[in-house]
């Protein structure tokens, strides 16, 4: 009889703080994680770490979705050490842009698009941010834009990879109890 | 049968997204393969010229970037770097160029090695007085 005393709207709210906590503390783990491998092609990195803001943005909403990312990139800067340099501009640009692309384009499609391809459109959108931010900050030269179309093929694959896992993760999480009810919310929502 | 179950968890607007962005990316690379072979090479650092040289002859260089020195090959009409001391080696890993245009940038040594073609100059010339 207890447990029915519990605000179902105020569980909610709270579990949806605690998962996003704990998404938040992997994503950083993960980034982390990525900038310490020694990456077999040089340039090439996943961008693992966006899983865990897809998962978010596919669990929750877009909201949870720019938290993550954004939490993410700032904390792991800290850790790292990079903070406030170019190379967290380059981070930051390119979180922004990707997240942006990934919750527009939920927003707009809704259930008519998959995590791998909100993932592949977050990793374009990811691309080209850090190519802006590389042209302003770094180098101002039109040149620099020749090499987005090796970027984006980069991007492109990255992408799928991380859309395919995410759709994995989510198929086994939204088994779990906590989530059955919580998308079950979402929809009582929409 | 697993690539069909891969295949099965892609929506269809999902295919649509990578296919329409493989072909963008495709079609870039014909254009730029399409281009001339270059004249020189060109290495610009914080909006000046640092290093040009013609592409016809062999020869190696060292520059000096704000993370330690960088060195230059160019070889049988073709330009890479062999060696930089910056995080990533991006620039080594982005290979040889020799085609107008194309451009090899070390963006944490702030390096770009770029191909001049013939008209390489003037048309640099008239984009700044249009945008000036």
């Amino acid at each position: 009889m207890t447990s029915s005393a519990v605000d179902p709207a105020r569980l909610a709210v709270e579990r949806r703080r605690i998962f996003l906590a704990l998404f938040s503390a992997l994503a950083i783990a993960l980034h982390t994680l990525e900038f310490l491998l020694p990456s077999p092609v040089p340039w090439f990195r996943l961008g693992i770490a966006n899983i865990l803001a897809l998962m978010a943005l596919f669990l929750f909403d877009g909201k949870a979705a720019w938290s993550v990312n954004m939490v993410r990139i700032v904390v792991a800067s800290l850790f790292l050490g990079t903070f406030l340099s170019p190379r967290f501009f380059l981070s930051l640009s390119g979180g922004v842009l990707a997240t942006a692309a990934m919750t527009t384009s939920r927003k707009l499609a809704g259930e008519k698009i998959g995590p791998v391809g909100v993932s592949v459109l977050g990793a374009t959108g990811h691309a080209i941010g850090q190519l802006l931010c590389a042209w302003i900050l770094l180098v101002r030269h039109d040149g620099l834009w020749y090499l987005l179309p090796f970027l984006l093929l980069l991007a492109i694959v990255g992408g799928v990879v991380n859309g395919f896992i995410a759709d994995f993760l989510l198929e086994k999480l939204r088994k779990m109890p906590a989530f059955v009810k919580e998308s079950a919310d979402a929809v009582a929502d929409e | 049968m697993a690539l069909n179950d891969y295949w099965q968890r892609l929506t269809r607007l999902d295919r649509g997204i990578v296919l329409a962005l493989l072909t963008f990316c495709a079609l870039v690379f014909v254009v730029l393969g399409l281009r001339s072979p270059g004249q020189s090479v060109q290495v610009r650092q914080n909006q000046g010229t640092v290093f040009n040289a013609p592409l016809a002859e062999d020869r190696s260089v060292e520059l000096q970037g704000p993370l330690g020195v960088t060195r230059l090959e160019i070889a049988n009409g073709k330009a890479r770097i062999i060696s930089s001391p910056c995080p990533y080696k991006v620039c080594i890993g982005m290979g040889e160029i020799h085609r107008e245009g194309e451009i090899v940038a070390c963006v944490p040594n702030r390096l770009l090695v770029q191909v001049i073609g013939q008209q390489g100059v003037e048309k640099e010339n008239r984009y700044d007085l249009l945008s000036r």
